[in-house]
């Protein structure tokens, strides 16, 4: 309550219905505030999404929604060997499903980003010229990822690609093919693309958090005569650990999320017969590719709401 | 205000900054003026010297961090290589230089590109992106200022609803959005992709804008209120002008963002005259022949514009990333 609510309210104590005036001022003004952006807000972000969590009980007739099913998508979907492809996961053979090929990019993307991006800051920290070095490898999350996705598909291309070459120079033929349509590995180069990408955003924030750190205290612990790695885990990461849970977790919503660069390098189908689909992907073939199922398409996509929502709530509770 | 005078004070925050600036003119500081990183204590002369001249095991962190830089953005170089040269050269390899002929044909060609012209998607992404920006930050900082300052009913339920909306992913609003712009007749126009973008950004700018008012000190606007403003006269001489730093954060983001966006255009944009670009871009691969020269210039194309803007915008850019997840 500010001074001149305080005012106020001394004020309306003196005449009937004064409060009333004043709350309705205040009324007013919240309402000129925050109806203009919350209604684009709920009509076009908070409804959509209870519309599809409501949607994913009741069947649906292309765009038009029929009657109650329970939990039929529901158990369609997690059944449907396009999202989790139990006999091929036994033999660890692609595909094994969006959810799995999911799940495996937050396994090695994510702790190899974040390990990339926590060295990358501390190499460049006392550089001169650290901030080209850093926006060099940060570039790339700036681009659009379908182009990312296409210039994947360059370098993994047989004769185009620089990665096929740079093989060749190894001697390593045996290795040279399309990465990118090759069912067995292709994921494993997409990740890598990703890693390549992502790793510049762990590392923005893990320098943000260095340069945060007062440079006296490493000075001291020098003198004390510290070597570089007692530095590292007694002074470096305590002060970086916190930053690391924000990493981690915006590595493995961003991977969750992952649609642009599958599409680019695999299309509509995400890859061939579907060998590195990702939820995003199974949620448009859906819902906006023939035969239409939205029910499917929302329950996907809850799942995918599901795996991150508490995450995200973790990080806005730490703060 | 010279770069020693603003290092000597606290940088940790810039709001300091921009009230010395309103003392000297209402100017707000430019961007290079703004110290990235904290300041470091004065050195000794001795000191200095000795860290200008790498020591051997320093002159090896810079080769190996340099070296580490460019392998970074070899992709690119090669995108940019392929973009100018002609096809069988770039089939030959784009590493290899003798020979190499420049040719602009590929930028000519991508930007009247038959199924995908470039020129026009570009022309589109445009016509999308600016509206959609301007209206998120304007209703953004006008949502965030009760946010930060006012307690009201649901403020906490509203609270939790936007941080469920910043983790779902854009996949979950297609359904819906699709159905309602059906509905309302606005399918496959500018206003219904402009209008999805603004609800979907709108949830984290009033986050990161609420975040940024809270710092800012409420002295300033008790003062204003016992000289009988208004809350829309405080708001518009104090809260805006105050959070102009925060705010072309905002823009740069949510450009990057917008301009970037591939899976929101691909649902609701489906004559081909409203392609955005980066929905355009797949549309170049040929059907024999991968066209990588046609690719790699329509990409060059689409990604200029964001990287041009980071690269100007570079300090509010980082700031507001790290700011929006790590506040």
């Amino acid at each position: 309550m500010s001074l001149r609510d305080h005012i106020d309210a001394l004020a309306a104590d003196n005449e009937v219905g004064g409060v009333l005036n004043i709350d309705r001022e205040k009324a007013v003004a919240l309402a000129v505030f925050l109806i203009p952006g919350l209604s684009l807000f709920a009509i076009f972000s908070v409804g959509p999404i209870v519309y599809s969590a409501v949607g994913s009980f009741y069947a649906w007739d292309t765009f038009t929604m029929e009657e109650f099913v329970g939990l039929d998508n529901w158990i369609r979907s997690l059944r449907d060997p396009l999202i989790v492809h139990w006999s091929n996961i036994q033999e660890f053979r692609y595909p094994m499903g969006a959810l799995t090929h999911n799940l495996l990019w937050v396994v090695i993307h994510v702790p190899a980003s974040t390990f990339l991006g926590l060295g990358l800051a501390l190499l460049f920290a006392d550089l001169k010229g650290r901030r080209i070095l850093r926006s060099m490898v940060f570039a790339g999350f700036t681009v659009p990822p379908i182009v990312i996705g296409l210039v994947l598909m360059f370098i993994y291309d047989p004769q185009a690609g620089i990665f096929n070459e740079v093989l060749r120079v190894l001697g390593q033929e045996q290795w040279v093919r399309n990465w990118t349509q090759s069912p067995q590995v292709a994921i494993y180069a997409l990740i890598a693309g990703g890693i390549w990408v992502h790793t510049g955003f762990s590392m923005l924030l893990y320098s943000s958090a260095l340069s945060a750190i007062d440079p006296s205290l490493i000075e001291s612990a020098k003198v004390d005569g510290a070597g570089a790695w007692r530095r590292f885990w007694d002074i470096i990461w305590p002060l970086v650990k916190p930053v690391t849970a924000v990493v981690v977790i915006m590595g493995i919503i961003w991977v969750m999320r992952m649609f642009d660069i599958v599409y680019a390098a695999g299309g509509a189908a995400g890859g061939p017969n579907h060998a590195y689909s990702v939820l995003g992907i199974e949620v448009y073939r859906a819902a906006f590719r023939p035969e239409i199922d939205y029910g499917m398409a929302m329950v996907v996509a809850l799942i995918q709401l599901f795996i991150v929502a508490p995450l995200a709530l973790y990080i806005a509770r730490m703060n | 205000m010279t770069e020693d005078s603003f290092n000597s004070t606290d940088s940790s925050t810039d709001r300091n900054a921009n009230t010395d600036a309103r003392a000297d003119g209402g100017r707000y500081l430019s961007v290079d003026e703004i110290p990235e990183t904290a300041p470091v204590a004065d050195r000794t002369w001795s000191e200095r010297i000795a860290d200008a001249v790498p020591s051997k095991r320093r002159g090896l962190k810079y080769v190996i961090a340099i070296t580490i830089a460019l392998l970074w953005i070899v992709p690119f170089i090669g995108l940019v290589m392929a973009s100018i040269r002609p096809l069988s050269e770039i089939i030959g390899g784009w590493w290899h230089l003798e020979g190499m002929t420049i040719t602009f044909e590929n930028y000519y060609q991508a930007w009247n590109h038959s199924t995908a012209p470039m020129g026009q998607a570009l022309r589109n992404t445009f016509i999308v992106t600016i509206p959609a920006v301007l209206v998120v930050m304007l209703l953004g900082v006008m949502a965030a200022y009760p946010f930060a300052r006012f307690e009201f009913p649901l403020k906490r339920t509203l609270f939790f609803l936007i941080l469920l909306v910043m983790a779902a992913p854009p996949e979950l609003v297609a359904m819906g959005n699709y159905n309602a712009l059906r509905e309302f007749g606005l399918f496959d126009t500018y206003m219904g992709l402009i209008l999805v973008h603004i609800g979907w950004g709108l949830g984290w700018v009033v986050l990161f804008l609420r975040n940024y008012l809270l710092g800012i000190p409420k002295e300033l606007e008790e003062a204003a209120r016992i000289d009988g403003a208004s809350r829309y006269q405080i708001f518009r001489t104090i809260i805006l002008p105050l959070s102009t730093p925060a705010l072309v954060s905002v823009a740069v983001i949510q450009f990057t963002w917008v301009w970037n966006a591939f899976f929101f255009p691909l649902v609701f944009m489906r004559s081909p005259e409203l392609y955005l670009a980066p929905q355009a871009l797949p549309l170049m691969r040929g059907r024999v022949q991968v066209e990588w020269g046609l690719i790699a210039a329509g990409s060059i194309m689409t990604m200029a514009v964001p990287v041009i803007l980071f690269l100007l915008l570079e300090r509010y850019y980082k700031r507001g990333m790290v700011a929006a997840v790590a506040d």
